[in-house]
C-alpha cells in the first residue's frame, strides 16, 4: 500500500491544478489576470529534493508528458522542461543548504523560469500575441501570488508527506 | 573524465531539444485525428478526471446554491412578470412551427440547415497552463463527436470541438487566439440579414469581432448575431450574441462589428455538442 502512495500523490497533483481553474469562481479577477497554477512542478520539485533525483526526473517526465496530451496538446513542451528543471534542482540543490525555506523560494524561480519558457514557445509558435509587459503584469505576477499561497499552506505537510515516503524507500 | 560526462550530457540535451522541435512541429501540424497513443492516455486520464471532477463540482454546486438563495424573492418577482410574456411567445412560436412545416410540405424540402441533433456532455477539466482556453469534456467519438463540431450551452454557442478521442473531447472556445477559428455568421436585421464571419476575440473588450461585412449594411447595436450553417459542420440559427458597436475595417472597405457573446465562455459545467441532421443523412446516403 505504502508503494502506490507517490503514484496516488502525483495523480491527485495533476487533477488538482485542473480542479483548480475549473472550480475557482469565474469572477472579474479571474478574466483579468491569467493565473495558472503551477502545482504539479512544485510537487515534481519536493520529489527531486526530499526523495530522490531520478525519482524527481522520472516523475517529471512522465507528468510533463501526460500533461502535454490531455491539457495543451502540443507534445513536448512540459515533458522536457519538467525534467530538466528536476535536474537542475538537484544540481542546484546541492549548493544551498537543505531548508524549507530555500526549497520554496527556487521553486518559486523554476515556476517563473517555466512561465518565461512557455511564454516563449507560444510566441515562437504564434498561438499568443501578449506584448512583454502585459504577460508580466497579467500573467507572472498573478501566477506567483497563487503559487505562492499555495506553498504557504502546503509546503510544510507535503514535505512531511516526502520525507516519510523517503525513509520507507531507504528501508527498502 | 568529468570533462567527458559534462559532453555526454550535452549532447543527450542537444538530442532532446532537436526531439522537443519535432515533436512540437508534428503536434502544430493541422490534425485531423489524434494517435491511438494520446487518445489512450487521454481517456484514461479523463476517467480519473471524471472520479475527481463530478463531487468537486457537487461540493461547489451547492455553495452556489446557497448564494442563489439570496436572490431568489427578487428573481421570482421578475420571473412571475414575464411569464405572460412567454405564454403568449409560445402560442406565436407554436403557429409559426406548424406554418413552418406545412409550407416544407408543400416545397417537398424535408431537411434543413437548423435541425440538429444534440449530446449532452459535462465538462470534466480544464486547461490549467490557461495560453489556451479550452476544457475537456466527456463525450467521444463513441458516442459521435467529431472534430469542429458546435459546442453550446442554453445560453449560447460557445466553442468547437478541437480534437475528439474515443471517449473524451477538448473543447475549444470562442476566446481562443486561432488563425483557423473563423465562423460563418449573420446579423438578423428588420429586413434582411447581413452575413459576416466571426474571427477573433477582444480580450479587453470581452468581444468577439465580426468581420467582411459589407460597407453599406445597416446594422445597428443590440441586434442578434447567429450562425449562419454556410461554413463547415455548424447548423444554422445558433445564437452567438448581439452587436455592441460597428466600426469601420482598418482598410476601410467592410466593416467590422463588436459582438458581446451570449453565454458566459469561462462559467460552463454542461455543455451540448451539436450534430447537424443534414450531414448525418448524407452520411447515410453514401453508405
Amino acid at each position: 500500500m505504502k508503494k502506490l502512495f507517490l503514484p496516488f500523490l502525483a495523480t491527485l497533483f495533476f487533477v488538482s491544478e485542473s480542479l483548480f481553474v475549473d472550480l475557482w469562481p469565474k469572477n472579474e479577477w479571474y478574466q483579468h489576470y491569467l493565473f495558472a497554477p503551477r502545482f504539479l512542478l512544485i510537487f515534481i520539485i519536493f520529489i527531486t529534493v526530499y526523495v530522490a533525483q531520478t525519482y524527481g526526473m522520472v516523475y517529471g517526465f512522465i507528468l510533463g508528458m501526460l500533461y502535454d496530451v490531455v491539457y495543451t496538446e502540443i507534445l513536448g513542451v512540459y515533458m522536457f522542461s519538467f525534467t530538466l528543471i528536476a535536474y537542475m534542482m538537484a544540481k542546484v540543490m546541492k549548493m544551498f543548504h537543505n531548508h524549507l525555506f530555500v526549497t520554496c523560494f527556487l521553486s518559486m524561480i523554476a515556476v517563473s523560469v517555466l512561465e518565461g519558457y512557455v511564454y516563449g514557445i507560444q510566441l515562437l509558435i504564434g498561438k499568443t500575441d501578449m506584448p512583454l509587459n502585459q504577460f508580466y503584469s497579467y500573467r507572472l505576477l498573478p501566477t506567483l501570488l497563487v503559487n505562492a499561497l499555495f506553498l504557504l499552506f502546503f509546503s510544510y505537510p507535503l514535505k512531511q508527506q516526502l520525507l516519510k515516503i523517503e525513509r520507507y524507500e531507504r528501508e527498502e | 573524465m568529468p570533462q567527458f560526462f559534462l559532453n555526454k550530457r550535452l549532447i543527450l540535451l542537444l538530442v532532446s531539444i532537436i526531439f522537443l522541435v519535432a515533436l512540437i512541429g508534428f503536434s502544430l501540424k493541422d490534425r485531423k485525428e489524434l494517435t491511438w497513443s494520446e487518445q489512450f492516455l487521454k481517456d484514461t486520464t479523463g476517467f480519473v478526471q471524471f472520479l475527481f471532477h463530478k463531487p468537486a463540482q457537487l461540493v461547489a454546486g451547492f455553495f452556489e446554491n446557497v448564494q442563489d438563495m439570496k436572490n431568489t424573492y427578487k428573481e421570482n418577482k421578475l420571473l412571475k412578470a414575464r411569464l405572460e410574456e412567454y405564454v403568449m411567445l409560445e402560442a406565436e412560436v407554436q403557429t409559426l412551427k406548424k406554418e413552418n412545416e406545412e409550407l416544407r410540405a408543400i416545397l417537398n424540402k424535408k431537411e434543413s440547415l437548423r435541425d440538429f441533433i444534440s449530446i449532452q456532455a459535462t465538462v470534466i477539466g480544464r486547461n490549467p497552463d490557461r495560453w489556451q482556453e479550452t476544457v475537456i469534456v466527456n463525450k467521444g467519438e463513441q458516442q459521435g463527436v467529431k472534430k469542429d463540431m458546435a459546442v453550446i450551452t442554453p445560453a449560447g454557442l460557445i466553442g468547437k470541438i478541437q480534437l475528439a478521442s474515443q471517449f473524451t473531447s477538448t473543447v475549444q472556445l470562442l476566446s481562443a487566439i486561432d488563425q483557423q477559428n473563423r465562423i460563418s455568421a449573420y446579423v438578423q436585421g428588420k429586413e434582411e440579414n447581413v452575413f459576416g464571419l466571426i474571427e477573433g476575440y477582444d480580450r479587453k473588450r470581452e468581444a468577439l469581432l465580426l468581420k467582411q461585412i459589407p460597407f453599406d449594411a445597416k446594422i445597428e447595436k443590440k441586434q442578434l448575431v447567429l450562425t449562419s450553417g454556410l461554413g463547415g459542420v455548424f447548423p444554422k440559427g445558433l445564437l452567438i450574441g448581439e452587436v455592441e458597436e460597428v466600426v469601420p475595417d482598418e482598410y476601410g472597405l467592410t466593416k467590422m462589428a463588436y459582438v458581446k457573446p451570449a453565454a458566459n465562455f469561462y462559467d460552463v459545467d454542461d455543455v451540448i455538442i451539436v450534430k447537424r441532421k443534414i450531414d448525418v443523412q448524407e452520411e447515410g446516403e453514401t453508405k
